[in-house]
């Protein structure tokens, strides 16, 4: 059984490796590309999001302090992959800022607080000469050649595949059961003399780490970045959005929510031009009505249907915080 | 004191996601599109048969009632149990529904209902006030006023006050929580809705011009206190005031930086809110 | 569980490869890319661009291009840069388009660039002002409007020239478009021994710009300069009016202030007399074609054109000629083409520099009697400047 988990993985990660090969053009590649960094993002997210069932709308601070330091770093001399490195890692440290702020908030006060902070950065942003202000900075390529999206692709996969590994490891290690159990019923489990906060934090923290690098990342591929883009609502919904419509606290949700959300966003662009934002809002309102549990969430229960319960480890039975 | 008059506003608007987020829990984001709805509603009066906005916004609250009581039956009532996240992506969804079609509807191009109130200003001494600001605070008064004394005064508006307190003692003393739970979502649309309707002759028209509004809603509601409706209206007149002197004596950029610092503080050190009471 | 990552994967793909087999240009259609925001914050200004592209669409199939028809293949940039590069790789990439207009705003058209120019593509900007557009110095780019330096060097030549005011305040919208304004406008004030007093910004979504026009007029500047926005020339003046600024020029880095409403009662009506603006175009402006236009414009929508919809118009009416002239639809010779052209168009003349502007002459003008009129340059100039302007109480 647990051969055969193995198995499968290697063949999804060598299919990916290959896809770009088969693509018929770049602009696949692209598209690809941002699958990936989603699927990353999605991933990320769900260690905050899904495992401890703490909803922030505010991950677009870690992705834009990413895209940011990655500039701004570059810019002062700073050689491209240290840049790298320092962006994630000033994305944490303020992580612990707002960790330590908004986690004493619970529910629909949390979300709000994480929405908050990530606006509080866009129109600093949007104020302060070091980040170009609205007009914004040139992000650096950090491949250089004719088809760098490949290689940001590449790139972008084994960040995925890493994040992956970690959602792995967390589903099925004792801090990732904390983490589940605060998500249940954040009172029972620190009443069972669980850190709550402590854990809670460092879910942030791997989180934000792992968003800055994919935001980072994202802004190299476009080359340059406004705040209105990388600190914008939408991308924070859309990441919360991936996870949640894949099925948050489990492992593929965000891999097929990104998979799915942004093949069909582009296509509905491609083929509706102004309309494609209706049909969008269509698809995410019947997913809510009809697959409550995320799409993962709903095959789980199809399959659990069939099968006795608990063939299903590595993913929690529960389904996310119902009712607050 | 033109703080003031656009914190009326506010405190509309702010009263109708009171009557959402916190009578019901529902994490409304679709609060900004609601108001844009309104205000292609009044806008359509005015455009169509001329009818002033600060009256058509009456009948354009009317049918964002009727529209968000249909919305609240078909989408929010079979996800009310549901976890908060379920209820953003919903509503996040409506959102997408409700500006996309009021895109292809209307054609995404800036729209503007003029009328003479707007460029005439009466001046008492050293204040020059705009009579449209001073017309649209005078009813968004009348509308604070409406529903503050409608939630404390009718029996409907008590029921919905215990519902807000507690939603599972508040059937066993014999209140149609379903019914109240309906009327109060469609309540608070038809506030965004009536707001939009006010703020018509201030802004232009265009199918994203709510967005704003719904972060700003939150601010509120979470600044008045949660499910305090009064609260709400005491919250928007201070938004007002306080992006109002920000701009003044620091900068208009800076204003909207304010908000949320002061919506930051306010969640860490009175999660009850500013104007909160104190409950079990 | 990872099967189903494998069950998507293959879902992705097949999603991917449908849109792969889309129309390409056939023998009888040219297909040319247009990347512009149809949807998200700057959908207005999208639209003003479908509509100037329509018109100009209809124009040149009338005729046909070396036998062909033009055909438009737009991307929705969303609003949002990086949503714009991606257009620029669909558009290239899988469409195969020659040549591509866009985008709209200068953020979406700044990221474009180093993917146009990596792909050997000629890019034609219709509308992006900030001067920051044009930094690449690439031979693959072009621009067809104006800039913000441009705006910034016309206002204030034609002060020194009338009156040479001493002071000046600026007051701009907190957006890209408003920044590189105010940053032209800062620089080119400073070189001509205007000393700025105060510098002013503001978010456009707050409608009350009332305590900005305070801070302002407690400086009591002899000149005022916005930047700003098409929607808030309107209220800026009015409520210029309620808190009683006199400062003896009002003038503007156009957009609003140069709007065909503006001067009208549906737009600032009254308060818009005196203020003065720059502007790349008006309907009332000599050159051929431009009422036309603007009557063209008219029928179809209902509304007078904003000079965006002109921008995109002229845009494709210089690349349908470019192709011709190129007699090949090739992206090298279509480049070449453009870079050589020069033409008269219902924008002026088009001609591009080595950098790949177009040497569009900028025009100040000034609300007259609810109508626009030209006072500088003096060649073009169909008035005479009224300075200063009454105070709001002698009005």
């Amino acid at each position: 059984m647990k051969r055969w988990r193995l198995w499968l993985l290697i063949a999804v990660v060598i299919a990916c490796a290959c896809l770009p090969f088969i693509t018929q053009n770049d602009y696949q590649v692209r598209i690809l590309f941002r699958i990936a960094i989603f699927a990353a993002l999605g991933l990320a997210w769900n260690l905050v999001g899904g495992f401890a069932g703490q909803l922030s709308l505010g991950h677009a601070a870690f992705f834009g302090l990413g895209a940011y330091g990655l500039a701004i770093f570059t810019a002062r001399g700073v050689p491209m992959w240290i840049s790298l490195l320092l962006a994630a890692l000033v994305a944490t440290l303020f992580a612990a800022a707002i960790g330590r702020i908004a986690f004493r908030l619970r529910g629909p006060y949390f979300t709000l607080a994480t929405i908050a902070f990530a606006e509080v950065l866009r129109l600093t942003a949007t104020n302060l000469e070091i980040t170009g202000g609205a007009i914004g900075l040139d992000v650096p390529t950090l491949f250089a050649g004719r088809s760098f999206i490949r290689m940001m692709y590449f790139a972008a996969v084994i960040l995925a595949l890493i994040t992956f590994l970690i959602n792995f490891a967390t589903s099925r290690s004792r801090p990732g059961y904390y983490l589940m159990a605060i998500r249940e019923d954040e009172d029972t489990a620190s009443a069972v003399g669980i850190d709550t906060a402590s854990y809670k934090l460092r879910a942030l923290l791997i989180s934000a780490f792992i968003t800055a690098l994919g935001g980072a990342l994202y802004a190299s591929s476009s080359q340059h970045i406004v705040p209105d883009d990388a600190f914008a609502m939408e991308i924070s919904v859309q990441i919360a959005i991936i996870a949640m419509l894949g099925g948050a606290g489990t492992l593929a949700g965000p891999v097929a929510g990104a998979v799915l959300l942004l093949t069909a966003s582009e296509v509905f662009k491609n083929q509706f031009r102004e309309g494609h934002l209706l049909i969008y809002g269509v698809l995410i309102v019947l997913v809510v009505l009809f697959l409550p549990d995320g799409i993962v969430g709903g095959l789980q229960r199809l399959l659990r249907r069939r099968n006795p319960p608990g063939s299903l480890p590595g993913s929690p039975d529960v389904q996310p915080e119902a009712g607050a | 004191m033109n703080g003031l008059l656009t914190g009326a506003l506010y405190a509309v608007i702010g009263m109708g996601l009171a009557l959402i987020f916190g009578v019901m829990r529902i994490v409304n984001f679709a609060h900004g599109a609601f108001l844009m709805v309104g205000m292609y509603a009044t806008f359509v009066l005015f455009d169509q048969f001329h009818i002033n906005p600060y009256i058509g916004f009456l009948p354009a609250g009317i049918v964002l009632f009727i529209f968000g009581y249909l919305v609240y039956l078909g989408l929010i009532r079979p996800i009310r149990n549901q976890s908060h996240f379920m209820q953003i992506l919903m509503t996040s969804g409506i959102a997408l529904i409700l500006t996309d079609s009021a895109q292809l509807i209307f054609h995404a191009d800036y729209r503007q209902a003029n009328i003479d109130l707007v460029s005439r200003v009466l001046r008492f001494g050293p204040f020059a006030l705009n009579a449209a600001a001073l017309v649209s605070f005078a009813i968004a008064a009348l509308l604070i006023v409406g529903l503050t004394l409608f939630v404390t005064r009718t029996l409907t508006g008590q029921a919905l006050r215990a519902i807000s307190q507690n939603s599972e003692i508040a059937p066993l003393m014999g209140i149609n929580v379903a019914r109240i739970q309906a009327f109060s979502f469609a309540l608070g649309i038809a506030f965004a809705g009536a707001a939009g309707g006010l703020l018509l002759p201030a802004l232009y028209l265009y199918p994203g011009v709510g967005e704003d509004f719904t972060t700003r809603a939150f601010v509120i509601v979470v600044l008045g206190g949660m499910g305090s409706i009064e609260g709400a209206a005491i919250a928007g007149l201070v938004l007002g005031l306080a992006e109002s002197l920000t701009s003044f004596y620091i900068g208009n950029q800076w204003a909207l930086i304010v908000d949320f610092i002061l919506f930051l503080l306010v969640l860490s050190f009175r999660p009850n809110g500013l104007f909160g009471r104190q409950r079990a | 569980m990872r099967f189903r990552n494998t069950i998507a994967c293959a879902a992705a793909l097949t999603l991917l490869l449908l849109p792969g087999c889309s129309k390409k240009s056939d023998d009888n259609t040219i297909r040319i890319g247009v990347v512009t925001s149809l949807t998200g914050n700057l959908a207005p200004f999208g639209e003003a661009h479908k509509r100037g592209y329509a018109i100009a669409l209809d124009e040149v199939n009338a005729k046909g291009v070396l036998g062909k028809k033009i055909e438009l293949d737009f991307y929705d940039d969303q609003s949002r840069s990086d949503q714009a590069v991606q257009g620029v790789s669909k558009l290239i990439d899988q469409d195969r388009v020659p040549v591509v207009l866009g985008a709209y705003s200068s953020e979406s058209t700044k990221a474009m660039i180093p993917a146009m120019i990596q792909r050997q593509t000629p890019l034609l900007i219709p509308t992006a002002t900030a001067d920051n557009v044009m930094d690449s110095r690439s031979p693959w780019v072009f621009r067809i409007c104006a800039g913000a330096g441009d705006y910034a060097k016309a206002t204030v030549a034609f002060l020194k020239d009338d009156g040479a005011p001493k002071t000046i305040a600026i007051v701009y919208e907190n957006t890209n478009f408003g920044q590189s304004n105010m940053k032209a406008m800062d620089a080119a004030a400073k070189a001509a021994g205007l000393s700025v007093v105060a510098v002013e910004s503001y978010e456009t979504k707050s409608p009350d710009y009332r305590a900005v026009l305070q801070r302002v007029k407690q400086k009591d500047p002899d000149v005022i300069y916005f930047c700003s926005y098409l929607v808030d020339a309107a209220t800026l003046m009015r409520q210029a009016q309620e808190v009683d600024l006199n400062p003896r020029y009002y003038t503007s880095a156009g957009t609003g202030f140069a709007a065909a409403e503006f001067p009208t009662p549906k737009g600032a009506g009254k308060n818009a007399e005196y203020t003065f603006s720059t502007s790349q175009w008006l309907p009332e402006a000599q050159w051929v074609g431009s009422r036309e236009f603007d009557a063209e414009f008219f029928k179809r929508y209902g509304s007078h054109p904003a000079y965006h919809a002109m921008q995109a118009y002229s845009s494709l009416r210089v690349v349908a000629q470019a192709i011709s002239d190129a007699q090949s639809a090739d992206s090298m010779k279509i480049r070449d083409a453009i870079r050589s052209l020069n033409i008269s168009t219902a924008f002026g003349p088009v001609r591009f520099d080595a950098n790949g502007q177009n040497q569009h002459p900028v025009l100040v003008t000034q609300v007259q009697n609810g109508q626009y009129r030209v006072v500088y340059p003096a060649d073009a100039a169909n008035s005479k400047p009224v300075v200063p302007a009454p105070r709001w109480a002698q009005r």
